[in-house]
């Protein structure tokens, strides 16, 4: 045994053992922060990080994760974590987490310092949003917009002396300049056209057979190869006709065909105008008055932006799940011949993370203390065969409830994601039921109830938001006198009613984003409207039609004029043409039978003369 | 450059008279379960502490890593062939399972058709490989050394700037 050789096993062993004892809780936090900042293209700070190789256990006092998008904001923070790791897989470059107690969870909180990051040289971070966290982002864009559609709306404010030219002063009414697009488009489709009956070459072809059979002169035929000959020439000239007459149908289809297309291309028109007469309709804030545009005015605006909100959390979530967390794919091929695993047992078929069960603490937004716990938390939901759900439950000075249940299971062909929240008996008092116009009393008394039912499927979306509020009345005193008969019908109506429902529908399962908002007070507010503001509303709509269509009716004119006149004018082109070479087609038809005849009269002239040379030879 | 010539002159003096005929014979079948194996092994491991610990020629273990990587590469089907029926066999599916189940077993991937498979070969073969590395480092002493030594080859080595170069390196160094 060499003395030397051991001694140096002995070390090497020492310090592969060692090594990692002697690596500061400094060091690995530093390293841990880089790597999080590079991914998250901001800072991530952890304090009093703590590692214990021996007892395999990670903890730290805080987690700040700032928001890219605002450097003075964390996207959310934690306080307390503890936590302890398998061995084991680590080896395999697993880490499996069996138990996490977080405290002091909380989201969108502010930063004592700026949190920006500066990328170190030769990281490339991935930039731009993943596919599906781009696809929540492109929802919430849609509610948004919804959102601010139905701020617009304004029902008690109608006039009916506005003033349609002021207004359409500031409008551009794009179906003139869409008319004239289509003018210009029409114009040089007539000329193409003019110039193809005019420079076609089939009637130029037509002449030329009608030349070569009109010089055919049938009495110099004297006998029968003659005959023949003048036939095999006008056989070939009527497989040039036939090639003529094809010609000249597809052309006669293509003709039609682009010409009727034309016609219909004017039908855009009324659409256009149509167009222009809602855009000015919407710039003059006229309402449409119907149930559900009443439910989606009164509480369109709240229902959405409380679904929005959660659907951006989704959003960030998917995000950053999909930035920090990976997949499983890419794993590194051995050079040699890899040969083949066998797995005799499901023991390391384990995911790259698994996180199987998440105490957590902490406060929402409105300082309410959330509690409760998430489970199988993963990279790979096939690994593990279970969804990741969480539920949390809170309570707001003892009244208020909010309970929070979700599971995001990414386990069949649809991801799904699915969440529940139900936020209840918080106090209405001095609050408005709804940022509308038609209800802008505070209430001297209620309680509210939201309950948000949301389900993305794949790329289908599917919500309910339930609001109710209950024991409520308005405070009417304060808002004064009623300033018109609209605001006298509105306070009627709703004075006798102490419970508001509401329920907002959100989907995209047939198309486009659809919100759909109805609540129990909207037949209430729809006789007060009707008996007030419909008359003004219809009105000032008849109006603004009158206008824009009366703007626009010339231009109308002018390209129905041009439509009409050149059509016709093409139609007799066209029609002289076709008369012209179906006359020289007839010509070459008439021919032909001709000389047929003549050459049956020939071969029969022919016979008779050598049956009368035989009857001479025999002396019958 | 220096290195890998000291060790073919470590090698050669090995092989005429300097280290005894097991030795040599160990450090070349050591060397060849490396070569054999895929490298990245945790068997290997223990294999090279091995020829470091023990008193085997280190020179012959390099020699037969070299030979037996070649080799291995052309084999591995083979080696995958045989290691698949291994870990299919009736009779040790327990055996498998059980070191499987085993962290320290399941390090060595013993569960892979590759790396089984060629220990195996790799076991088998020092059976007549250690017997025959001795047979032939005595017949290459007893009959071959000296026509080495007058090989034209080895005379141009021997006279070679290099050589020189090494040798005064050597001496300085008290070897």
């Amino acid at each position: 045994m060499r003395v030397k050789g051991l001694i140096f096993v002995l070390i090497v062993a020492a310090l592969f053992i060692g090594t990692p004892f002697l690596i500061t809780d400094e060091y690995i936090e530093e390293k841990i922060e880089t790597r999080l900042s590079i991914a998250n293209t901001a800072l991530v700070e952890f304090e009093d990080f703590d590692f214990s190789l021996t007892e395999l256990h990670l903890k730290w006092s805080r987690l700040q994760v700032t928001d890219p998008d605002n450097t003075m904001m964390n996207l959310f923070e934690t306080g307390e974590v503890e936590l302890d790791f398998a061995f084991w897989p680590v080896l395999w470059e697993q880490v499996i987490i069996e138990d996490v107690r977080m405290t002091g969870f909380a989201l969108e909180t502010e930063r004592e310092t700026d949190g920006s990051f500066e990328i170190p040289e030769g990281y490339d971070p991935e930039t731009g949003v993943p596919d599906d966290a781009g696809f929540f982002y492109s929802i919430t864009a849609e509610v948004t917009s919804t959102i601010a559609e139905n701020a617009r709306m304004e029902f008690t404010d109608v006039k009916d002396d506005i003033n349609v030219d002021s207004l359409l002063a500031t409008i551009d009414l794009q179906s003139i300049d869409q008319m004239d697009g289509l003018k210009n488009d029409l114009e040089s489709n007539y000329t193409k056209w003019d110039s193809t009956i005019a420079n076609n070459s089939i009637e130029k072809n037509a002449r030329d057979i009608e030349t070569l059979v009109t010089s055919i002169k049938l009495d110099e035929i004297k006998d029968v190869p003659a005959a023949v000959k003048a036939i095999e020439t006008i056989q070939k000239v009527v497989k040039e006709a036939d090639s003529l007459k094809n010609e000249i149908n597809m052309l006669q289809t293509d003709f039609r065909t682009d010409i009727q297309k034309s016609r219909n291309s004017i039908g855009q028109i009324d659409n256009w105008i149509s167009a222009d007469v809602e855009r000015v309709k919407n710039v003059a804030k006229l309402p449409e008055i119907n149930a559900q545009s009443i439910g989606t005015a009164l509480f369109g605006q709240n229902l959405l932006a409380d679904l929005n909100t959660y659907l951006q959390y989704l959003a960030t979530g998917r995000e950053y799940g999909q930035k920090f967390i990976g997949t499983d794919e890419n794993e590194d091929k051995p050079q040699r011949y890899e040969g083949r695993n066998f797995e005799f047992t499901d023991k390391y078929d384990l995911p790259k993370l698994w996180i199987k069960n998440v105490e957590l603490s902490g406060v929402t937004k409105n300082n309410i203390a959330l509690a409760g716990q998430a489970f199988n938390i993963t990279n790979n939901q096939n690994k593990t065969g279970q969804p990741i759900t969480f539920n949390l439950s809170g309570a707001e000075e003892g009244v208020a409830t909010l309970t929070v249940d979700g599971a995001l299971n990414y386990l069949g062909d649809e991801k799904t994601e699915s969440l529940s929240i139900n936020y209840s008996g918080f106090s209405l008092v001095n609050s408005k039921i709804s940022p509308s116009e038609l209800l802008p009393y505070d209430l001297s008394s209620g309680q509210g109830d939201i309950n948000v039912d949301l389900t993305i499927k794949d790329r289908r979306i599917e919500s309910r938001v339930d609001y109710v509020a209950d024991n409520v009345a308005f405070d009417f005193e304060s808002a004064g006198a009623p300033k018109g008969v609209v605001e006298r019908l509105i306070r009627d109506a709703i004075s006798g009613t102490n419970r508001i429902t509401a329920t907002a529908l959100i989907d995209n399962t047939d198309g486009p984003l659809k919100a759909r908002v109805r609540s129990n007070v909207d037949d209430l507010f729809l006789n007060a409207l009707r008996r007030t503001v419909q008359a003004e509303v219809d009105n000032a709509k008849r109006r603004i039609e009158n206008e824009v269509q009366s703007r626009v009716n010339a231009k109308k004119a002018e390209v129905r004029e041009l439509v009409d006149e050149q059509e016709a004018i093409l139609r007799d082109k066209y029609a002289e043409l076709e008369t012209k070479v179906n006359e020289q087609l007839a010509i070459v038809e008439k021919k032909k039978k001709e000389l047929e005849d003549k050459k049956k009269e020939l071969e029969e002239d022919l016979k008779n003369k050598a049956l009368d040379a035989v009857k001479k030879k025999i002396g019958f | 450059m220096l290195i890998i010539l000291k060790y073919i002159a470590k090698l050669l003096k090995a092989l005429s008279s300097e280290a005894s005929p097991p030795q040599l014979a160990g450090g070349f079948v050591l060397g060849m379960i490396i070569g054999l194996t895929p490298f990245f092994s945790f068997h290997n491991l223990i294999i090279a502490a091995l020829i470091i610990v023990l008193k085997v020629n280190i020179g012959m273990a390099i020699l037969a890593f070299l030979i037996f990587s070649g080799i291995a590469y052309l084999a591995d089907p083979a080696f995958h062939n045989f290691g698949t029926w291994l870990l299919e066999h009736e009779n040790y599916q327990s055996l498998w399972i059980s070191m499987y189940d085993n962290e320290w077993w399941a390090m060595t991937r013993f569960y892979n058709t590759v790396v089984i498979g060629s220990f195996f070969v790799a076991l088998f073969l020092t059976v007549p490989v250690f017997p025959g590395v001795i047979l032939f480092v005595n017949q290459y002493r007893k009959h071959i050394h000296e026509r080495v030594q007058k090989l034209k080859i080895v005379k141009i080595m021997k006279g070679s700037k290099l050589y020189t170069f090494y040798k005064g390196y050597n001496r300085v160094r008290g070897k």
